[in-house]
């Protein structure tokens, strides 16, 4: 065991220095799924909120605790358990012994943790703190002069909380928009909130913006989605959870008001929101607006045609979820209503879209439950609308010994059935017409071999974008982790991906075309000191039937200078890809709330280097400087180059 | 006799060309020298040596002695396609320098290089290193001849007593900034002293606008002062063995590696240790 905790001492803080491969698995595959772009983005702000505002564990409550988003249910209740139990917890490394953890979940943990105790048992609304952040990043090529504003993007984030209070804001300007639009003139996209959180009655109430999730989220989600994960089992869970909103999604968030209320074992979230969000308009003839003919999602206005569809659609949302938590179990019921201002119409001449979506009004129900019986934890979700379709999702966490842990997700969404606001477990982008099982494991196979993998099999009973049939779709996933020493760190992932697509070759009705990937990964890590660490990755990726191969191999250094607060991070990378189908996506490190996990394809190289000077205890500077080099068929090399900025300050 | 010299010049010039369209292989600016690498398949980016400073620099931290060489290849028995290098490495202070310089070609169409590198052991299991390189290529005809200054760096991490890694990086030098393209190199491998006698090791390279390569070789020393070398890398199928002898202050290597299509090149180095 002691050797366990040394071994975790150093991983640990290697992972603080580079995200745990993890979570850069985690958002290489999220980043990878072309359903959902915007997923990644705020996975990766969650993260960066949470290592801001770390969970102080020995005063959290299980709630609290969730915050932890990637740890399951089951070890949410664990870990509260414990600190109940045998009380704080002193060193981190106590973790990975808790029931329910092994050296993966401490090690993920870690950075957004923190181990702090309120000695002095006073409260500490005294004591106020502010954070501010101001991103400025730059493409010193980009002179695309059709848009709007400057190619500088431009990103504020203020919050300032003063013991149970909290508030915030935050601006953003994509490259190429105005900074400041609308009557009056407001920056392109701002967001604000305040927030109290309490013990009694009150457990939070948000003013402003916010983000909210009932149960498995097949309603109400517009907190995070993930998808379906097959070596990260903590991410199937069925938990409310109400947050003040900080990401810059334009779209994705409720407006308005919501509250958090427990009576002893009894819990009610309600919430109205009253928001604008983008939309595609159709016109009539004389210039009224008909319909909308979809929502707009990107939150990218740097055109006068993208500009039109800016905060066209008020979309009024008001709903609650009563939940009640007996011995050994948590039953929870929630509805929804939402209201557009203008009728939502999709083309219904596309076969694909019958199932589609339309009308100005949606209302949803549904109960959750989640329940732990020994070491197996049961949680499931049936939701219903107004059109009588329905969504069932049920899961099983099974943990048979400490160093086994096994997850079973089952789902079914009809394919009538529209959450406008929520992302249950799912592969697709709304999940709607979706039936799939998931299975998953994590094993310590040995005392340095952690093996994790997984297999998802879906199905779409009707047609879906560039599938003009009824099709499935095959997710198959094994991550081999050995650690031999303090030191050293191997893994080997193997993924498998197939799904199935219109034949454009076929003239007529499409025929039906298989498209096989095959992923390969290794990544090696040396942190022979505790100021620096060496990775080296190669990945390999085979597509069929194109035949289509793509590889890659990088070096990543980091290195923290002990005589001056300087700590640098680089890369170089060397990638070749027949085409765009066998593109490979690589994490980088970046500046914080800006994220970059470039679709690496052609033949070329990617380098970065980001360093970061700390000013005494109030504030950090951070500077990247990253480019990507491809080489053209005539020999020429292009050359995309980007600036980030970043000054961060607290007091 | 003209006519025979004009078939020659074109049959090279068809085996360059026949070289540049094969599926797989390594950037033509990273010079491999030594015939014992040659012998280990060219897998030697974590193996210390005389001629480190043309695999990796780091490596010349662990090369204390005052030493010179020579080495030829002969590439498929065709003169045209040999290189000549020769390299000096000189202990100074806590790090070696190390001198080289190497020509290829022939009068119409030559590459030269030279190069000044430094490795020094920033602790007892890290070392590093760096080369500025200079090439010149003169080519034949109206086609532009080529001066370029660039560099390469390297490291190597004693994981134990047995296991070495190391990773190495040349040319990261965005091409747009310059007239002439140079393909930029990474490479990173590992090797493990299995015995006292026998050392094996793996390493993987890619280069701008290839395919990635695997090399993989070990030595053994046969007997005192003798070594057995031999090898594989995916680039080209390639196949290598070696032998090695030390002869007092001298040591004589020689190398062989096989194309799947070409035929086979020869190396020989020697090696004289000075003080």
């Amino acid at each position: 065991m002691h050797f366990a905790f040394l071994l975790l001492n150093y991983s640990c803080f290697c992972q603080v220095a580079n995200n745990a491969e993890i979570i850069s698995n985690i958002a290489e595959d999220m980043a990878a799924e072309d359903s959902d772009p915007e997923a990644a983005a705020i996975y990766l702000e969650y993260l960066n909120e949470l290592s801001e505002n770390p969970v102080k564990i020995n005063q959290a409550d299980e709630n609290d605790l969730s915050r932890l988003f990637f740890l399951s249910d089951f070890q949410v209740r664990s870990l509260a358990d414990y600190i109940k139990r045998s009380g704080s917890i002193v060193s981190i490394f106590e973790i990975a012994a808790i029931p329910g953890f092994d050296q993966h979940a401490a090690e993920m943990m870690l950075p957004f943790i923190s181990l702090k105790e309120n000695v002095t048992g006073l409260s500490d609304t005294l004591s106020v703190r502010s954070t501010l952040i101001t991103n400025l990043i730059f493409k010193p090529g980009d002179n695309d002069t059709s848009s709007l504003g400057s190619p500088l993007k431009i990103l504020s984030k203020y919050r300032i909380s003063a013991g149970r209070f909290s508030a915030g804001f935050t601006t953003e300007k994509d490259a190429g928009e105005k900074f400041l639009t609308g009557s009056p003139p407001l920056p392109e996209f701002f967001s604000a909130y305040t927030s109290y959180s309490g013990k009694g009655l009150i457990k939070r109430a948000i003013l402003g913006d916010f983000s909210l999730r009932f149960g498995a989220g097949t309603c109400i989600n517009t907190a995070m989605r993930t998808g379906i994960q097959l070596t990260a089992p903590g991410f199937m869970t069925v938990r409310d959870n109400l947050r003040p909103y900080t990401s810059t999604d334009e779209n994705n968030f409720f407006r308005g008001a919501a509250a958090d209320l427990a009576i002893k074992k009894t819990e009610l979230i309600v919430f109205y929101s009253r928001n604008r969000i983008d939309a595609t308009p159709e016109i009539n003839s004389d210039s009224t607006i008909l319909f909308v003919s979809s929502i707009y999602k990107t939150g990218l206005h740097n055109t006068p045609s993208l500009l039109l569809k800016k905060d066209l659609l008020t979309e009024t949302v008001y709903g609650m979820s009563l939940s009640y938590n007996f011995r050994f179990m948590r039953i929870g019921a929630s509805w929804s209503e939402t209201c557009l201002s203008i009728p939502l119409h999709i083309n219904a001449d596309d076969p694909e879209s019958i199932y589609a979506f339309e009308g100005a009004g949606n209302r949803l129900f549904s109960v959750n439950y989640n329940t732990l019986a020994g070491r197996i934890l049961f949680y499931g979700e049936m939701s219903l609308n107004n059109f009588c379709n329905s969504t069932l999702v049920n899961g099983i966490t099974l943990r048979p010994s400490d160093r086994l842990t096994i997850n079973v997700l089952w789902r079914k969404y009809s394919p009538g059935f529209t959450a406008l606001n929520g992302k249950g477990p799912g592969n697709s982008s709304s999940s709607s017409g979706e039936q799939g099982i998931t299975g998953n494991f994590s094993f310590e196979a040995a005392k340095h071999l952690f093996i994790s993998a997984g297999c998802d099999v879906t199905h779409y009973p009707w047609l879906k974008y560039r599938c003009s049939f009824p099709s499935m779709s095959r997710k198959d996933g094994i991550t081999l982790r050995y650690l031999p020493s303090e030191k050293l760190s191997f893994e080997f992932s193997y993924d498998y991906r197939y799904s199935m697509i219109n034949d454009q070759n076929t003239s007529g009705v499409a025929g039906i075309k298989r498209s096989e990937s095959h992923t390969f990964k290794w990544l090696f890590r040396y942190s022979p000191e505790k100021n620096s660490s060496f990775a080296t990755r190669i990945s390999y990726k085979t597509v069929y039937p194109v035949r289509s191969s793509g590889m890659l191999l990088l070096q990543d250094i980091y290195y923290r200078f002990d005589s001056f607060p300087v700590t640098l991070w680089f890369r170089y990378c060397l990638f070749s890809t027949d085409s765009w189908d066998s593109r490979l996506y690589t994490y980088e490190n970046d500046i914080l709330y800006s994220f970059s996990i470039p679709a690496l394809s052609g033949e070329g190289s990617r380098s970065y280097l980001m360093a970061k000077l700390d000013i005494a205890h109030f504030g950090e500077i951070r500077i990247k400087y990253g480019f990507t080099g491809i080489n053209k068929i005539n020999g020429i090399e292009s050359f995309n180059d980007e600036l980030k900025l970043q000054f961060r300050v607290w007091f | 006799m003209k006519h025979l010299f004009s078939l020659h010049k074109i049959i090279v010039s068809l085996f360059f060309v026949f070289l540049s369209s094969s599926a797989i292989r390594s950037n033509p600016f990273t010079i491999h020298a030594g015939a014992g690498e040659r012998g280990t398949g060219l897998a030697c980016i974590m193996r210390s040596g005389f001629w480190s400073s043309f695999s990796n620099q780091s490596l010349l931290a662990n090369n204390r002695t005052f030493s010179a060489g020579v080495n030829y290849e002969n590439r498929f028995g065709i003169p045209e396609l040999g290189t000549c290098t020769a390299a000096v490495i000189y202990p100074a202070g806590k790090s070696s320098i190390g001198i080289i310089c190497s020509h290829f070609g022939y009068p119409e169409f030559r590459r030269n290089m030279g190069g000044i590198s430094c490795g020094m052991s920033l602790n007892g299991n890290i070392s590093a290193g760096v080369q500025v390189d200079y090439f010149s290529e003169n080519l034949p005809g109206e086609y532009d001849n080529i001066r370029i200054l660039t560099f390469e760096a390297g490291a190597v991490f004693d994981l134990s007593e047995k296991v070495t890694a190391a990773i190495h990086l040349f040319n990261p030098v965005p091409n747009s900034i310059r007239r002439s393209t140079v393909p930029s190199t990474l490479t990173a491998g590992a090797g493990i002293d299995l015995s006292k006698t026998l050392f094996a090791g793996a390493e993987a390279e890619m280069s701008t606008k290839e395919k990635l390569i695997i090399r993989t070789g070990f030595e053994y020393e046969a007997a005192k002062k003798f070594w057995v070398r031999g090898g594989f890398s995916t680039e080209n199928s390639s196949f290598s063995v070696g032998l090695g002898y030390l002869l007092k202050s001298l040591k004589i290597d020689l190398g062989f590696s096989t194309h799947d299509r070409l035929g086979v090149t020869s190396s020989v180095s020697l090696i004289y240790k000075i003080r």
